[in-house]
């Protein structure tokens, strides 16, 4: 193959210099020269916080956003979503894409775009290994779903080629292609390691390359000098796993941090007394709060203390307490702005004292005692503190179950469980939330063990429906339905506050999430 | 002849206060504890709010003259908090420490006095509990059963025996062979006569000093459990669980964190003094010497 366009970087390097190069790095370290001074924040690096460590570089078993924020900067995608405040997405490593029926999209790649460390140029068999191993039975990739009905790839010439599915799949082009499953490897590269990777990248192809891992540390990503595209803004980028939002705060305000997310009961402060040089930005957020009712429970088996219980609580109040109002109450699981979200909710956002009083009258229930399980964590034990006064003033008396975070994801399968303070992470597609609800998930991730037929007829029939408002209305039946049974009250999307020197240009998605290979300097 | 120039003798209780009224720490350790038992008995009376009445529009105030200390984050007064918290504190420390001790007296009494295989069995048990983390055990317990008062009092007070059992222990080897414990078992006294009548009076007193010292640990304990949401259920106040919420508002409001730190350190000044100045009158080589 030809392809004057593109030279090939190899990031590896000899022994010799290796150990030179170590030796200057644990003299600087002892040195104290490790981390960067303030003075230095713009001059080609970005330094960025992440909340977690990586876990996987292999798209086929990333395990969400963490892994995301930066496999999205050194491998490419068909498509990418576009920075702002709409979903949408953008042409990638596509020049051309289109869908030509249900279950065909015609793609063709940009001639300039390469592999480091000498993987050659990337190709329609890079696509084709890429999408395919994910669905191989034989890799067990946990992103498997994501994939939904592909049937191959069809290899058409050395850059262009054919998706094909064995049946319509909407969210192919809100959660597919342009996220992690979308991610294109070297076919030569992770064949040279046996068909997978874990942490180390053997071949990036976007703007960065991974140049290092710390665990627990730092990730640091490297400008890609043979990245053809819009040139990348940083030499570096240097994401500090920093777990605590409030440490992150300190590291930022020090002049450690260019860009992170802040704690919501940081805003206020931020508000009123802004930090200089930094922009604070607020943006609503995909996840989805609720207070689930396990329907298989023998203590919850009346619908009116169910519905009782959805309508004495009050959304508002947990907003203010909970969410230092800086959050918006929720509707459903679908956050506004995706198809099928709902304008309002069945039961309302205020509480509804009389109506939950009327409707524990008809239940019969007297002298109720429930509990509630919570992960703990701040907000979350002001949350259920709040459903706790509030059941109160109904007469039930709701008991505070607190869980640490490998106990309480362990609660699904706890059938004893009552009620639950739950918050699930979610994607730019409907079809990522509802499918947690079916009844195949009962007691696995449906927690509340809500089983109902048209449901699930709905979640599968809104996977291929072609027609944007049918597939919306589908949607937001599937959340009368839930709400309907008494099994859910939903809370909030929860918000994402993030602040950044004025000398980043970041580019983030509506969720607030950053895609660092569009990051810009202003 | 008259007998009124002779002072009349103090009762042993009477012996204790005079000493502890004239050591100045002893002094000041009695007037926080007393404060500090007093407002947490007192606290139905004294507090001037509900501690768990939520007022979310009041949330996050300062402190004013309607509420001293200030509010917490869905507008709880944090002042009717620390005292009910206070009230937390003991009711986890008596038991505690009262649990401990009485366990810790019967075991090491046996194994001080008892046969040597009963004695080895004994402190194989202490070693084996005293092995344990205290922390480390107690958020292993309360990971496995579920965060409450009653799971925090019976991890603090398991992790508390071998403490005073073998403070008893040692005592008790000690005194045996004391002439007047070998005169009365030639009289032909009993095992329990000579524990209880003989024994028991003479390892009380340093077991109370302990005990004294020890509550501000078994404070700090409870307290650094619900700081981690171990520790008692939501709402029910506790110095801990205030600094917990203070915690995560330290930039924004640092009032709350003070709140909740200031008793704890009182706590321990108090219960560290009172305990010092026991020593002192407990221990007869430290009488008169004002424990120096």
């Amino acid at each position: 193959m030809n392809n004057p366009n593109i030279s090939w970087t190899k990031v590896g390097l000899p022994r010799r210099a290796f150990l030179q190069g170590a030796t200057a790095l644990g003299g600087m370290a002892a040195a104290g020269m490790m981390f960067p001074r303030a003075a230095h924040a713009t001059e080609g690096t970005l330094r960025t916080r992440t909340y977690a460590d990586i876990r996987s570089m292999d798209p086929a078993f990333s395990q969400g956003v963490v892994d995301e924020e930066i496999q999205g900067a050194i491998y490419n995608k068909l498509i990418q979503y576009t920075p702002g405040r709409d979903w949408g997405w953008q042409l990638d490593a596509a020049a051309m894409i289109e869908q030509v029926d249900d279950t065909h999209i015609n793609f063709a790649l940009r001639d300039d775009i390469g592999f480091t460390n000498g993987f050659g140029a990337m190709t329609a068999e890079d696509v084709k290994f890429s999408f395919e191993r994910i669905i191989d039975d034989a890799l067990e990739s946990t992103n498997r779903p994501d994939w939904g009905p592909l049937s191959h790839v069809e290899v058409t010439g050395e850059r262009t080629g054919t998706i094909v599915l064995n049946n319509a799949f909407q969210p192919l082009w809100s959660i597919t292609l342009p996220y992690i499953a979308g991610n294109i490897v070297s076919k030569n590269a992770f064949e040279s390691v046996g068909g997978r990777i874990e942490t180390e990248v053997v071949a990036s192809s976007g703007p960065y390359m991974h140049a290092g891992w710390e665990p627990g540390q730092r990730t640091t990503l490297r400008r890609n000098p043979d990245w053809r595209g819009t040139p990348a803004a940083y030499e570096e980028i240097q994401i500090f796993h920093i777990d605590d939002e409030r440490s992150a705060e300190i590291a930022f305000e020090a002049g450690e941090l260019d860009f992170t997310r802040v704690s919501l009961d940081s805003v206020g402060r931020l508000r009123s007394n802004p930090i200089d040089g930094a922009t604070l930005e607020e943006f609503p957020s995909l996840y989805y709060v609720w207070v689930g009712m396990n329907l298989d429970n023998p203590a919850l088996q009346s619908l009116e203390l169910r519905q009782a219980i959805q309508y004495a609580i009050d959304v508002p109040s947990i907003m203010e307490g909970a969410y230092y109002g800086v959050a918006q109450p929720s509707t459903g699981i679908i956050a506004p702005g995706l198809s099928g979200h709902r304008e309002a909710s069945l039961t309302g956002v205020s509480a509804n004292m009389e109506r939950a009083m009327e409707l524990m009258a008809a239940s019969g229930e007297r002298n109720v005692s429930l509990t509630i399980d919570v992960l703990n964590k701040s907000t979350n034990v002001t949350t259920a503190q709040i459903i706790q006064a509030n059941l109160a003033a109904i007469g039930i008396s709701l008991d505070i179950r607190l869980h640490e975070a490998a106990a309480f994801w362990e609660l699904g399968s706890d059938e004893s469980m009552q009620l639950v303070l739950n918050r699930y992470s979610m994607t730019p597609d409907p079809y990522y939330a509802t499918s947690w609800f079916i009844t195949e998930q009962a007691g696995i991730w449906n927690w509340e063990r809500f089983r109902s037929e048209e449901f699930d007829a709905l979640h599968l029939a809104a996977q291929s429906e072609g027609d944007a408002e049918a597939r919306a209305e589908m949607y937001r039946r599937a959340q009368d339905l839930m709400e309907e049974s008494g099994a859910y009250k939903f809370l909030t999307h929860e918000a994402t506050p993030v602040i950044y020197r004025n000398s980043v240009a970041p580019a983030l998605r509506p969720d607030g999430l950053p895609i660092y290979r569009y990051f810009g300097t202003a | 002849m008259s007998d009124t120039s002779l002072p009349k003798p103090r009762s042993e209780m009477g012996e204790t206060m005079h000493h502890l009224l004239r050591d100045p720490l002893g002094l000041v350790g009695l007037v926080i504890v007393t404060l500090i038992v007093g407002s947490a008995l007192l606290a139905p009376w004294i507090a001037p709010y509900d501690p768990i009445a939520m007022n979310i529009p009041d949330r996050l105030q300062g402190p004013s003259a309607a509420h001293l200390l200030g509010t917490d984050q869905i507008g709880r007064d944090t002042f009717s908090r620390v005292i009910w918290g206070g009230r937390v504190a003991l009711q986890v420390a008596l038991p505690t420490i009262g649990g401990a001790v009485a366990i810790g007296l019967i075991l090491g009494m046996a194994a001080g006095y008892g046969p040597k295989w009963l004695d080895t069995l004994i402190v194989l048990f202490f070693d084996t509990l005293r092995s344990f983390p205290t922390v480390m055990f107690a958020l292993a317990v309360v990971a496995l059963v579920g965060p409450s008062l009653n799971t925090v009092i019976l991890v603090i007070m398991a992790t508390s025996i071998p403490t005073y059992g073998r403070v008893v222990r040692t005592l008790t080897q000690s005194l045996k062979e004391a002439e007047f414990i070998t005169a009365e078992r030639a009289l032909g006294a009993s095992t329990l006569r000579i524990m209880g009548v003989h024994l028991l009076p003479n390892v009380l007193g340093p077991l109370a000093v302990l005990a004294a010292m020890d509550i501000p640990t078994v404070v700090g304990l409870e307290a650094g459990l619900s700081f981690l949401g171990m520790g008692v259920r939501p709402p029910t106040p506790s110095w801990g669980s205030l600094l917990n919420d203070g915690y995560s508002l330290i930039r924004n409001t640092p009032w709350l964190i003070i709140a909740g730190g200031i008793p704890l350190i009182l706590t321990t000044i108090g219960f560290t003094f009172l305990g010092e100045a026991l020593r002192d009158v407990v221990d007869p080589k430290l009488r008169g010497k004002g424990g120096k």
